[in-house]
């Protein structure tokens, strides 16, 4: 038996699958029986019957700002109204009602922003390192050994000759990195350190580290810086690079922080976009700057242990220096000279306590 | 007299939405997209999309957007191993990277067929959802095939002039010349047929949507950008001019600075201005040429559109307006760290909707839905994280 007294909602609707407007009324028409699903009857202007249902099988939208709520009728017919109280009446309060209370215009959103503030800066200071710590242990040795070998084959393909040092100078510069390996803590699983020697006339007196150990040394090094310390402290600051996993850090968290801006940012409309990208250059810029100064102590303490004077690589620096002016550290991968010779003060002396 | 005869033929689009609401919704989704670590963001995108649609309305009726978060989330789990992946292999070996290229290069037409389809069927506009049927194959020809040949093109002139006046023929520079023109003529034809691609192929429940545009419509579009940003350059120009003549001190190193070569061996305020100088004439320029391009022919797009032969569109945004929007926006928002964003939004897409009209047709009552599968949003997540704009365009 149908109750006597139905309730109803009016509001706008939309035939079945169909443009089609109309002025409509939701009848709701609920069963005696407690247990029973209510009947909802969707009619037009005229009273008539567009289409039914019954209550469970009308999908209602959630609720967002101070938009009509919208129920859609299992044939395709949909019907919108305003009356936000009476559909939460006969409908149950929505499983997302405490998001769009949350989202509503209040004191409570001061709170809400300064949470995202504190969020963002939890993220960047500590939450991009433990995605990273955990892609670079999910990383196999044998992929870092191939990042080795494929970006050599790029370097010697573009901007690398073979190297014309004699086969003594080779020799010395082997044996000091030879004397260095001892004496390293702890060597990360799966590294491979190798000295290789190439002439790079583009890019001067210079020494770099892959993921998997292997160092690269430029002739132009060797023949400008040829004194032990100096040679024994740069290999050491690029062990300190290979130890410490600095290559695979920085790529995986630019990765990282890439994705991490193109979903947290979403749409940030013309100009904004390329700015954040921008930004996110800057900062990473800052990044390899720590890990520079980080390698800087790791090469003068693995020196020292070697049975090196400590001072090389300060006494490099310093004549780096001399050569002219730089770019400010915000611009640049690396911390100008003059600041990386007080902070290699400050570790020679933490290694004299 | 004509005017206002105009005038009552056209149905105008209006945005309802308000920055006070729209913030609210913006920070829950931020707050909640950084706890979970970009997971919520699937959920974000739904509610974002579903504010801007339901808020347009024409004629009372308003569109929507039915996808949910799950789908989203899907897609773009997908996505970020596939770049992930494809990140990792390339680092290994160049051939390899390569050999991905090419494969990436592939499946982009696939990518951009399904992501058009997905986001058509999951809108509605008066309870009548969108279609898509536009096919990989037919996606190929505008978003591969062509740019490749032009950008091949052009590249061979920049450098097959530049090789000719290394060597000293006076050739390379018509060469060189060359190209530019070529950016002019051919970049506008293969956007058109982009644009053909997406308006042909869009169904509104049974209603095709066809857009007759000529190409020198396109162009012309093209030529006033292009000549903006001439212009704009040579008033910067001048302006550099009359600080370094007229005030002279700091800023007469300035020009002489500009263009020559950048050597660390200066000091580092040299650096920082010519970065500077170079970051915001060579930049922010072509950003905002190919912000006025868009804007103009969004323009052609729409007024020359017809919906179910029916239906027309106008569109009547201005160079400057979209200008002055863009940078106003851009200063409110960096100025207040982000938190003016939900502003800049609401007011863009107020003045979008302001500017858009449909125009005469019968009624807006004869639209008929049709059912279809939208498929996996692993093509939406793509031109998500890619930045394609591949969206409706509301």
């Amino acid at each position: 038996m149908d109750c006597i007294l139905p309730d109803q909602i009016s509001g706008r609707a939309y035939a079945p699958m169909s443009s089609h407007q109309f002025q409509a009324k939701l009848v709701i028409r609920s069963k005696s029986d407690p247990g029973a699903d209510n009947t909802v009857e969707l009619t037009n202007e005229a009273g008539a019957i567009v289409s039914t249902a019954v209550v469970s099988d009308i999908k209602v939208e959630a609720p967002l700002g101070k938009q009509p709520r919208r129920l859609t009728f299992p044939d395709g017919a949909m019907f919108e109204t305003g009356a936000h109280q009476k559909v939460e009446q006969l409908f149950g309060k929505d499983r997302l009602g405490w998001l769009h209370k949350l989202e509503a215009f209040h004191p409570r959103l001061i709170g809400i922003v300064l949470a995202c503030g504190f969020a963002v800066w939890l993220i960047y200071r500590f939450g991009l390192d433990v995605l990273v710590a955990g892609a670079i242990a999910l990383t196999p040795p044998l992929v870092v050994e191939q990042i080795d070998r494929g970006t050599l084959q790029a370097i010697d393909f573009q901007m690398a000759k073979p190297s014309t040092l004699s086969a003594e100078e080779k020799a010395r510069v082997e044996d000091i990195f030879a004397k260095l390996l001892p004496h390293i803590a702890t060597v990360p699983d799966g590294t491979g350190f190798q000295l290789l020697f190439r002439s790079m006339p583009g890019v001067g007196p210079n020494a770099f580290a892959l993921p998997g150990g292997t160092v690269v040394m430029t002739d132009q090094f060797v023949k400008k810086f040829p004194e032990d310390d100096i040679l024994a402290s740069v290999l050491g600051h690029e062990i300190g690079h290979v130890v410490e996993r600095h290559g695979l850090r920085q790529v995986y968290r630019s990765l990282t922080t890439y994705i991490l801006v193109a979903l947290i940012a979403g749409e940030t409309g013309p100009l904004l976009e390329d700015v954040l990208l921008e930004g996110n250059l800057l900062l990473s810029l800052s990044y390899s700057r720590q890990h520079e100064t980080s390698a800087d102590r790791f090469g003068v303490g693995l020196a020292n242990r070697a049975g090196f004077n400590p001072n090389g690589l300060r006494s490099f620096f310093e004549r780096m220096a001399k050569t002219g002016g730089q770019p400010p550290q915000w611009l640049s991968t690396h911390p100008n000279s003059k600041d990386r010779v007080t902070s290699i003060n400050g570790f020679i002396q933490e290694l004299n306590r | 007299m004509n005017d206002s005869a105009a005038h009552d033929k056209l149905r105008p689009f209006d945005f309802r939405g308000s920055a006070k609401e729209w913030f609210g919704i913006w920070i829950v989704n931020l707050l909640l997209t950084i706890c979970t670590f970009g997971i919520y963001s699937a959920w974000a995108k739904v509610r974002r999309k579903k504010y801007f649609y339901n808020n347009t309305y024409v004629e009372g009726r308003n569109f929507d957007y039915h996808a949910t978060g799950k789908q989203i989330l899907i897609g773009r789990i997908l996505i970020v191993v596939a770049i992930a992946v494809f990140q990792l292999a390339s680092s290994l070996n160049q051939w390899l990277a390569l050999g991905l290229v090419g494969i990436v290069i592939f499946f982009i037409p696939w990518m951009v067929a399904r992501a058009l389809m997905f986001n058509a069927r999951m809108s509605s506009f008066s309870n009548v959802r969108f279609d898509f049927v536009g096919t990989p194959t037919r996606a190929a020809i505008p978003f591969i095939l062509l740019p490749f040949f032009a950008l091949a093109t052009f590249l061979g002139l920049i450098f097959g002039g530049g090789y000719q006046l290394a060597n000293g023929e006076p050739i390379g520079a018509l060469l060189i010349l060359l190209a530019f023109p070529f950016v002019v003529f051919i970049y506008p034809a293969i956007d058109r047929q982009m644009k053909r691609f997406s308006v042909n192929n869009h169904r509104l429940g049974t209603a095709e949507f066809s857009l007759s545009a000529g190409y020198w419509l396109f162009v012309g579009a093209a030529f006033k950008a292009a000549l903006l940003l001439i212009l704009f350059i040579a008033f910067s120009g001048l302006v550099l001019v009359f600080l370094s003549q007229v005030i002279g001190g700091p800023f007469a190193a300035f020009v002489t600075e500009v263009g020559d070569e950048i050597t660390l061996e200066e000091n580092w305020w040299v650096f920082l201005r010519n970065y500077l100088a170079t970051l915001f004439v060579g930049y922010f320029t072509s950003v905002f040429a190919a912000l006025i391009y868009q804007a103009l022919v969004r323009n052609v797009v729409y007024n020359h559109t017809i919906l179910g032969g029916e239906f027309r569109f106008r569109s009547d945004i201005s160079a400057g307006g979209i200008f002055w929007i863009a940078i106003t926006n851009f200063v409110a928002v960096v100025a207040t760290l982000g938190l003016m964003l939900p502003w800049a939004q609401i007011r863009l897409a107020k003045y979008m909707a302001d500017h858009t009209f449909g125009v005469a047709g019968g009624s807006l009552d004869r639209f008929v839905s049709v059912q279809g599968e939208a498929g996996m949003a692993v093509g939406d997540a793509y031109s998500d994280i890619e930045g394609l704009d591949l969206g409706l365009p509301i």
